[in-house]
Order: structure tokens, then sequence, then C-alpha cells
């Protein structure tokens, strides 16, 4: 919660007081409307590189994953490092949608909607890597413990098999998370619009909602519980991603801290992406009385707490490894900072932990364009991190004659570019496609909106007590 | 053929809207402008005794269960009961797989191990909740979907779901009565007072989702796409690469032709001087036995390589040779019977002889060397001269 | 606005007292029969009155951090609480006297015949050990001084700016808390084995102290507010939120409890599982078990259900038992070093435990009676006192 200078009173979550029906029209406005010009170069952009992340992704199919640079001892490369980036990516709509709701965290309703749709899509997006690096990802039902010919099952002490139940399961829960926040929207929209096929559409969506209390009772009710397993759920999701290394014996990657510190490494990744697109969105659509200057300064302050908690791993895994006594621990984290990777590893270093420190003043975070500079670097922070954490606790092994250096080949690249054209490309057609900020959510904490008298209990019969 | 689609939607929304509402009267509605306006009025029909009435706002407003007298008691077991569900499920699914069903050591890990069970009981649990909260509350619950509700497409519900705020008291309450509603309303400040009629398709009992054109729809879509994945993943595109199941590699396969060698076979023979593992050549092949008079056996008379030379001598020597040395095995009648290995010449031989004809074969006995490996052929050596002892047995052979 | 707070009941100080005195002798007996036992159950008792005292603390600057309202009226429990840090510093005297008992690496001998030991030196030494100690006990006092100075002179001036001011310091504070927590636990727990290292340690202890320092918090408060010793009384709403952070640092706990676990059981490498081991081995299995049963299942359990969580009676009985969860798992973490072969617990650890319990219950008497119980002055209060929940 935020408050004024005295912290008697709340600052309003939506600047200048607007009417229901104003905010019916602002947030139903891009949905009416043909796409802007500047919508159409980003379309165009985004599509272009979802058509290059296509070719690359035939060429993988047709010659297999021969055609990217992993090989002895980098095993794990890219494939991996996208989709442990885009999974964190995915978290911040989890955390805004899910815990901050919990915690009463009223400022997430300008972001709410928008931030898991980005959840669904970055989740898309992860899905990809782990099914084409299985190699033929067209038999990726074999990933589920599906009665087949052989007779066998899945193996469940795997991590790898973890991770299929965990994202279909974060994917299955965000989604209807998302769709149950939808619903009243679509009925909202259903009620305005006047052209027909629309509103065909829009009535079979929404499902006949019809704004009853005995409905929005059970509907607050369902939301609460929804918010509350998903809380746990996103935790989980990203500690069963960092169990993949961390339950192997590679130094670098068996660290007990693993699960918490990926956790807070998703959010702050997640937030960083959050941040980098709202700050065009809320400009390009208009939303900056909904998507405040307040909005971005609080995720900012997340920002600035999760970005410590990664450094305080940073900090932690390197203490430990020098503790631990053992030479192999020491010789990995000796080797990530000062060895051919180091590039890598203070770029992290630096994207995460130190620049977002600018965060400390109140005038960088309020400032637009510094903080689009710094969310910038930390999503180029926390794909580095992953890439860190991957190729250099793979490439110097126990074997030193086994070490090997790795490079990505033109295939990652396009792989790594097709992934922010699918995930942009599916956003830009959310934005015109589905209102991106939940029109019953923020009509719910405009200033008057709530009663200012409170009901006396009913019993049963309806009298009074 | 875009135009076409347009008019179908044209036609079939104008049923919609315009379909008739039969004469009998569904409920009476009324609008009010502000929260408290709606808190005060839903307090009010509440306590009037009125049962089956609602209450509309475009946005959850908080305090309104209490001043309508509802709870939402059954959204949280419902959702604890799928949670237990999933749970027991996920465990009762990873014991079954990987325990009971299809053993299989991981990790030298117990069958079933439950710290490595506990991550996807965990998801089991929260997607069988969710889902059973969505569905509970969606469908138990809230009755929906219920595209036909009167209400829809009402100006009233155009209302309550942007910028006012509603009630409504179903006729089908028992204290319902037109005009004493009417009168409520008007009391409490509300305003646009409208009575609400059934939809003609309402009166029916006949739910859609029963109809059999429906049904046979769904049966044709199910069936036709089963049909045309079953096609496609097992003749369209059994011969087509990356699909076929890795038939065509680049590789070359034994006794298959390559274009790559001048000579178009794709076998190669080894450089010459090759040894292959544990194929030492024998430097005696081809002399005569007189020349490895010489040759010890290099491996101990210990009691596991005698049992090892009696498996090989029995799956090696024995169809010739006999069990016991003496010439009469099982191949008697299609080849020449062999010598005994008990006679004189053979119990005067040296070890190295014996291994010698074994390697490099003699008269009809063709060679061993690629059969049996190097300490093999020794250790049957060592069964030969178990043998003969057996057969030509002393006294002081005999155990005390 | 007006409070007609009442004074706690003599028998407040009265138990304090005599939990006090009846620990203090069990615990000076058990040093006269076994010292390097006791010290062991010295450190246990030193420990748990960290958590209660710092984790306090914490809860304070989480407050102010994230600005919420409905745990103003009760910001005063957790403040008072918090000035056990204060006695901390006398409380490790004893700790430093005991250091021979306590930790191997203190043995010359041991260290040299030790390479893993020899290699840790720079760190595991007594100076320095006693340097960081002090620093981390040191900063411990300045951020209570420094809140509680505000806080209460907020009582008088009912200055925002204060409030403000605190804030600052919350962000600062929340930044040493996770790092001295964290070599608090690595310096005086992890090292009782100093072979043994888990990245994940610091934030297992942390975890545990939140779940301590929110259950007695909500003991107290819900305790106080039942009684009306507050000047005002709040509706059931509130102890939903006290119910719902204990639940949830519960869930924390252990899932920070349970990684830490599996991954050392996943990758089975020795120089990790013997610490596992070591808690499996003899008796000690069943305490272990134990600990899964009382820190988590049955808690979770029970605070599960949305009625038990605005249940006065039943938050005040969970947050005991969370209470005793926590001490539950420090004697996990610290005694399997002294007790190799199988659990025990007799006279010589429970005076420990009572006096522990005696020294918090005396310093929040002798806070309370000091200083207002409820922060007056605080801008916050009056959303705190009207708070309702969605």
């Amino acid at each position: 919660m935020s408050y004024d200078s005295t912290y008697t009173r709340e600052i309003p979550l939506v600047e200048a007081r607007s009417g229901f029906k104003e905010i019916d029209s602002v947030l139903t406005h891009p949905l009416d409307t043909k796409p802007t010009k500047g919508w159409w170069i980003a379309f165009a952009i985004s599509f272009t590189a979802l058509l290059i992340g296509a070719l690359s992704l035939a060429n993988t199919l047709y010659f297999g994953i021969g055609e990217w640079g992993n090989n002895q001892p980098v095993g794990w490369a890219f494939d991996i490092v996208n989709f442990v980036f885009w999974i964190g990516i995915g978290h911040a709509g989890t955390l805004i949608s899910a815990i901050l709701f919990l915690f009463r965290q009223r400022w997430r309703t300008g972001i709410a909607r928008f931030a898991e749709a980005m959840t669904i899509f970055a989740v898309m997006t992860a899905g990809i890597f782990p099914i084409i690096h299985t190699g033929r990802p067209w038999l990726a039902g074999y990933l589920l413990p599906l009665p087949n010919q052989n007779g066998v099952w899945v193996n469940f002490a795997s991590p790898l098999l973890w991770d299929v139940f965990a994202v279909s399961t974060y994917f299955t829960i965000s989604f209807l998370f998302w769709g149950i926040g939808l619903v009243p929207d679509l009925a909202v929209l259903r009620d305005r619009t006047t052209n027909k096929i629309k509103k065909t559409i829009y009535s079979v969506a929404s499902l006949g909602w019809n704004f009853s209390n005995r409905n929005w009772s059970n509907y607050e009710r369902a939301y609460l519980i929804l918010a509350g397993i998903s809380t746990p759920l996103v935790l989980s999701v990203h500690s069963i991603v960092s169990f993949d290394f961390a339950v192997s014996v590679i130094p670098g990657w068996h660290t007990t801290i693993f699960p918490p510190y990926f956790v807070a490494g998703a959010i702050f990744s997640g937030f960083g992406m959050v941040s980098t697109v709202l700050i065009i969105v809320r400009k390009v659509f208009d939303l900056e009385h909904i998507v405040t200057i307040n909005h971005l300064e609080k995720m900012n302050k997340i920002l600035l707490a999760t970005g410590m908690m990664v450094g305080y791993a940073y900090a932690m895994e390197f203490f430990i490894a020098w503790y631990s006594g053992n030479t192999f621990e020491q010789f990995v984290f000796i080797n990530r900072a000062f060895g051919p990777y180091a590039w890598a590893y203070w770029i992290m270093v630096s994207c995460n932990v130190f620049f977002p420190q600018l965060f400390w003043f109140k005038k960088v975070r309020r400032s637009i364009p510094i903080t689009m500079v710094l969310v910038i670097l930390v999503n180029v922070g926390m794909w580095f991190e992953r890439f860190v954490i991957v190729v250099t606790s793979l490439h110097r092994d126990f074997l030193p004659s086994s070490w090997a250096m790795y490079a990505p080949t033109i295939t990652d690249f396009g792989l790594l570019l097709g992934s922010f054209g699918f995930f942009f490309t599916f956003l830009l057609l959310f934005l015109k496609a589905l209102p991106l900020v939940s029109i019953a959510e923020i009509k719910a904490v405009v200033e008057g909106a709530q009663p200012s008298i409170h009901p006396h209990p009913h019993s049963s019969n309806g009298e009074h007590k | 053929m875009i135009k076409k689609i347009q008019n179908f939607f044209k036609e079939f929304n104008s049923r919609e809207d315009d379909e008739k509402r039969s004469g009998k009267i569904y409920a009476v509605t009324s609008l009010f402008d502000t929260p408290n306006e709606i808190m005060n009025a839903s307090t009010e029909v509440a306590d009037k005794g009125y049962k089956r009435f609602d209450t509309f706002t475009p946005y959850p407003v908080h305090g309104l269960d209490q001043a309508m007298g509802i709870t939402n008691p059954l959204v949280g077991p419902i959702a604890f009961v799928g949670g237990i569900l999933g749970c027991f499920l996920a465990l009762l699914m990873i014991w079954w797989m990987s325990d009971a069903n299809y053993p299989n050591i991981i990790g030298g890990k117990p069958f079933f191990a439950l710290p490595a069970a506990i991550p996807i009981t965990f998801e089991g649990t929260v997607l069988l909740t969710g889902i059973a909260t969505v569905v509970g509350m969606l469908v138990l619950l809230n009755k929906l979907p219920k595209i036909n509700n009167p209400l829809n497409d009402t100006e009233f519900m155009k209302h309550v779901s942007s910028d006012k705020f509603g009630i409504v008291i179903g006729a089908n309450d028992k204290n319902f009565s037109e005009t004493e509603v009417r009168d409520l309303f008007q009391s409490l400040g509300g305003h646009s007072i409208q009575n609400v009629y059934y939809r003609e398709s309402n009166l029916t009992d006949k739910t859609p989702l029963f109809d059999s054109k429906f049904i046979m729809t769904l049966i044709a879509v199910a069936g036709l796409t089963a049909l045309v994945s079953y096609f496609t993943l097992n003749y369209v595109l059994y011969e087509v690469v990356p699909f076929d199941w890795m038939r065509h590699q680049a590789k070359i396969n034994s006794q298959s032709p390559s274009d790559f060698f001048p000579d178009k076979a794709g076998m190669r023979t080894p450089v010459e001087g090759t040894v292959a593992r544990g194929f030492m050549p024998y430097e005696y092949k081809g002399l005569p036995d007189s020349a490895v008079r010489l040759l010890a056996n290099p491996l101990p008379a210990s009691k596991n390589i005698l049992e090892r030379g009696q498996d090989r001598y029995n799956i090696f020597c024995s169809p010739c040779h006999g069990y016991f040395g003496e010439g009469d095995g099982r191949m008697n009648d299609q080849f020449p019977k062999p010598p005994s290995l008990h006679n004189n010449k053979v119990l005067n031989w040296m070890d190295g002889n014996i291994y010698h004809v074994l390697t490099n074969g003699q008269n009809v006995m063709p060679s061993y060397e690629s059969q049996i490996s190097r300490d093999d052929r020794w250790a049957i050596v060592h069964y030969v001269r178990a043998l003969q002892r057996s057969k030509n047995a002393k006294d002081q052979d005999l155990p005390k | 606005m007006e409070f007609n707070t009442k004074k706690l009941p003599a028998s407040v100080g009265k138990w304090g007292m005599i939990l006090t005195a009846v620990g203090a002798i069990m615990a000076g007996a058990a040093f006269a029969v076994d010292s390097h036992r006791a010290m062991f159950g010295y450190l246990w008792m030193y420990m748990f009155l960290v958590s209660i005292g710092v984790g306090s603390l914490a809860l304070v600057a989480l407050e102010y951090l994230v600005g919420a309202n409905w745990s103003t009226p009760f910001r005063r429990v957790s403040e008072f609480l918090s000035a056990i840090v204060v006695l901390l510093a006398v409380l490790v005297i004893p700790l430093f006297f005991g250091m021979h008992d306590l930790f191997h690496w203190t043995h010359a001998d041991v260290v040299a015949a030790d390479p893993i030991l020899k290699g840790k030196e720079p760190y595991l030494n007594t100076p320095f050990f006693i340097a960081r100690t002090g620093i981390m006990i040191l900063i411990w006092i300045i951020f209570y001084l420094l809140f509680t100075k505000n806080s209460r002179k907020q009582d008088i001036t009912k200055d925002p700016a204060l409030t403000a001011q605190n804030v600052k310091y919350s962000a600062a504070f929340a930044i040493l808390f996770i790092l001295t927590i964290s070599f608090a636990a690595i310096d005086w727990m992890m090292s009782l084995e100093p072979h043994w290292f888990s990245t994940m340690f610091g934030v297992y202890y942390f975890a545990g102290t939140l779940v301590a320092a929110i259950s007695i918090a909500a003991y107290i408060s819900v305790g106080l507010n039942e009684g009306g010793y507050f000047g005002f009384k709040v509706d059931y709403e509130k102890y939903y939120s006290f119910g719902t952070l204990m639940f949830a640092f519960n869930v924390f706990w252990t899932y920070i409890g349970f990684s830490q676990y599996m991954l050392i059981w996943y990758a089975d490498i020795p120089e990790e599982t013997f610490w596992i081991m070591n808690r499996m081995e003899g008796t000690w299995i069943y305490f272990s078990l134990g600990l899964i049963f009382i820190h988590f299942i049955i808690p979770f359990l029970i605070l599960l259900p949305r009625s038990s969580k605005t249940n006065p009676n039943l938050v005040m009985f969970m947050a005991m038992w969370l209470i005793y969860a926590h001490a539950y798992d420090l004697y996990w973490i610290i005694m399997p070093t002294y007790f190799k072969d199988g659990f025990v617990f007799s006279w010589n650890e429970l005076g420990f435990f009572i006096l522990a319990f005696g020294i918090i219950a005396l310093v929040f008497n002798y806070m309370a009676s000091k200083f207002n119980i409820v922060p007056v002055g605080d801008p916050k209060l009056e959303r705190g006192l009207h708070f309702h929940l969605n």
C-alpha cells in the first residue's frame, strides 16, 4: 500500500476520478478501433522475428538438434537457457495476480491482467524449448504417464518429469486464473458491442455471466482460493526447474539454495519484462492514469528487493563454495568469475545486482527513461544468469581432458530471436483482442466505488439479529 | 463466403435478440445509482423476507453479502475435496507405476521414494484443487454457462454490467406481488423499474446439451479427428523425414553399398596389420605342432577356470568329442568320428599342443580362434587335462 | 484518540520471575553436572532468543516496509519483544567461554590434522568469530534503538515524518537482517559440524525465525486484545491476518526445509549426507519424523480452513504450538552434534527452555510497564483500527 506523506490516506490507484462508463470506454477502446500504425510496426517486427524462429525451428526439426552448438561436454545450452528464462518471465504474472492479491496490494489491479497474459504467453514460449530439445517433439506424448506399447512408465524420480507436471499444471492454473478474471469483462464487452459477430463470440466466451452478487460472492471466494494455490504453485514451478540442475552432482549445479534463488530470480526477471512492456503499452494505449507512475515505482521497488535476493544467492554460493573446502566447487566459481566466460558472469552480476542499486533513489524509480534502461538490463542480466549456470558449470567439469568451449550456431540465435517474436506476437494480438486491464477490478478500486456504510448481519430468516 | 458467414451470424443474433418474450413474468428489476443505495436497498429487501432476489453490480461490492444475508460456504470445501483427490491420485499413480506395475531401479533409490514423489504430488494437488474450484464455482454453484438467462440482453443487464447497481426480485418468490415489489423499489429510491418476461425458449425444459443433432455432430467431429490423425501419423507421415521413426539416417548399414567409396562398398576392410581387441595374433599359426611344444598354459587350474573350461568345452567341443572326450559326440552320424582324447598321443601331449590344435585346427577340425577367446581356449585345455586325469585315475588321485 | 490501556496483570511479571528463577537454577545445576552438555542447551536457548528477538525486529521493519496497517495496533508487541536483542549482547558472553565445548574447530590440534578445517581457518577462527558476533549484535541493537526511538517519539509528536524515517531504516535493516541472520546461522549452528555446508542454511534459519516471531506476536496480541488490554478491541478479521501469516511462514519454512533435505538426499554426496544421517540414526529418526508432523503437517491441516484463522482460542493455541515447534526445530539442528547416538531430552535441557520463556515474559512485562502498549501517535493506527478484509 502506498500513502501520501501523512500516512493517513492511501494514494488513489486510479488517477483523477473516473466514471464507470469512462473506464469502460477507455479500456475497451483498443478493441473497438482499428490497429494503429505503431501497432502494425510492432507486429511486423515481432512477426518477422517469429518467422525467423520458425525457419530455425524447421531447420532443427529436419536436420535434428545437431544444428545447434550443444556438444559434449556442454550438452545443455541455449535450449535450456531459453526455457528457464521464459519460465522465469512467467512468474511475475502469477506473483502480481496471486501473491500481491493475498497481501491485499490493491495496486496490482492495474497490471494484473496484462501480467497474467504475459505469464501464459511466456509459459507457452518456454514450453517449446524442452520439447524441441528432445529431438523428436512429435513424440512428446511419451513425456506423459500414458499406457504405451512398451509397457513402461515415465521415470517419476526424474526432475525432468517433474518439470512436465509442473509446467503443465502451471499453464493450466494460470489459464484458469486468467480465464475466470476475463469472464466478467467479456460480459461487459458482450453488453457494449453492437457488432453481431463479436456479440456471439463474447456471449459464448462470457458463459452468460450476469453480474449477480450471488455469483460474485462465489466468484470472489474462488478467486481467493486460486490465488492461494497459485502462490505455492509459482514457488514450486521454478523450484522444480532448479531441481533439474540441483539434484545432480555437478559443482555449480548442486547447491541447496537453488530453489529459492531461482524463484527470486524468476520474479526479478519477470518484473523486468512486465515493466519493459508496460512502459510502452501504457503510453501507446493511453493508460497513463490507470497504470500510473506509482505502479512503476512499486515495481521498481520489487525489482530492487528481488535483485538483492539474487545478489544474496550469488554471494552465498561463492562463500559456501570456498567454505566447503571442496576443490571442484571452488574451481567452478573461480572459473565463472575469472575463466573464459567471465564476461558473461560480470554481465550477469552488473545487470542483476549493481545497476538495480540505482533504484534506491526515488528520482530514478520515478524516471521512466532510466527505468526503461534498467529493466532492459535486468532482462539481459537474467538471460545471462541462466547462461552462466548452464554453460560455465558444464564446460569445465571434473576431467580437464574433456574441457571445451561452447559456441552457439546461427540456428540457436534464430530460435532465441524467434522466442521473442512468438511471445510478442501473442502479446500484441492479446492487446487488440481482450481488455488489457481488468474492467471489473479497476472499477472496484476507483474512489467512491465501495460503500461508505457497513451492513448489519442478517440472521438466516432475513431478520435483524 | 465472408458475407455468408456474416449473414449467418446476423440471423443467429437477430433470432436471439428479437425472440419473442412470452407473457410470463420472470422478475421485476430496478436500478440504483450509488453503492450506498444498493447496500441499503439490499438490506431492506432481505429484511422484507424475500428469498428469490439478487443484487447486480458491475464489480464485487464489499459488504453486499452481509447486506443480502448470503454466504459462500461451498467453494472452500469443493476446493478441499479437489485437493485431497489430487494428492491421493498423484501418490497412487506414482506408487502404482513405479513400484507395483513396473519397478525400476533408478539412481539407487527405492522404487517408491517419497521425497522424489513429493513434487508431482504437490502439482497434482494444485491442479485438481484449481480445476475443482473453477468448475465448482462456475458450473455447480453459479449454474453457468447459461446464455439464455431471461435477464441477458435487457436494458437492465446493459446497465449493471457498466455503471449502475440493480436488484431483481424473482416472480418465483413466495412473497412476490408485482405491485408490492414495484412500490418497495420506488420507496428505496430505485429507478427504471421494469418487468422482465421469460423468453419463449426458456419455457421448455429441453437442454440443448442433449439435443440429438448436437450429440451427433460431436460424435462425427470426434470420429473424423481420430481417423485423420490415424492416417496422418501412420500413412501420410510414415515416409516423410523427420517423422519416419529414424528409418532414414545418414549412416551406412552393414552389407549395404555406398557411393562415398570408389569401390561402392559400404563395409570396409581394416587396414593391414589391424589387431582387434582381445585377439592377439597367434605366432605359430599354420606351423606343425612340434613348433609349439614349449607353449605353457598361462592360467592357473583353479576351480572357476576349470568351470569356465567345462562350460566352453560343453558348448564348442562336446558336439564332436563328446562330454567326456571319448569321441562319441552328438554329431557322430554327420561328421567323421574324432579320436578319443584319452589315447596315448593326446595324453602325452604338452598343453601347448592341445592349444595349438584348438587355435590352428587339425585334419577336419577347423580353427576355433575366432569363436573362443584366448583365455577360454586355455581354460578348455585345463578342462581336457582334468577329463584325462579322471578317465585314467590312479589310486593316489582318489580323495583320502 | 484516547486509549484506556489496562496494565498487564501482575501474574505476567510473577510468572516471568518464577520461570526465570526455576530455569536459572536448573540451568545452573546443568552446568554444574555436565558443563559440556549444558553448553549445548545454552546455545539452544540462545538461538531461540535470537529467533524471537531479531525476528520480532524484522516484523517491525516488515510492517514499515510494506506499509501494512492491519498490524499497526499490534506493532508494539513485536517492538517490546525485540528488546531481547539488547539482552543478547549480555547472554552471548557465556557462549564465548564455552566455544571450546561447542565448536570442534576451536581445537588447534584437530585443525592442524585436518586439511579441510585448515582451509577454513581464515573464517573459522576464534578472534574473527567473536568480532562477527559482536558486529551482528551491534547491528541489531542499533536498529532496535532507531526503530523504537522514533516510534516512541511519535507517541507524543504524532509526526508522520518519523514513520517515513523508519521506512528508510527498514529498507536498510531488511538487507542487514538477512545477512546477519544467515551468518548467525552459519556461525552458531552450521559450524557445530564444521565439515558440513549448505547454501540454504541461512535461509532455513531465517524462515524459522519468521515463524517464531509471527507466532509469538500473534499469541500475545490476540491474548491482550481478548483481555481488553489495548483499550480498543478489533474484530476477528485481524486474527485472520495473523493466522494467514503463521500459515504462510510455516509453509515457507517447510518449502525451504524440504528443498534442503531433498537435494541432499537425491545427490547423495557423503560430505553432505552425514549431517542428515546423524539425524536419522538411533532414536533421532523419530525426532526427525516428529519435526515433520509438529512443524508442518499438524499446523498445516489445522490452520488451513478460514474458520480456524479467525477463532481467537485456536489462533493462540496454534501460535504457542508453532513457538514450541520452532524450539523443536532448533533442538533438531543443534543437539545431534552432542548426542550422536540418539535423542536425549532431560532436565538438563528443560531448564534452558524454561529460562528462555522466563526471559521473554520478563522483558515483555518490563517493556509493557514502561512504554505505551499502543503506538498512539502512528498515523496508520486509525486505518489499522478500522481495517476490513477485502
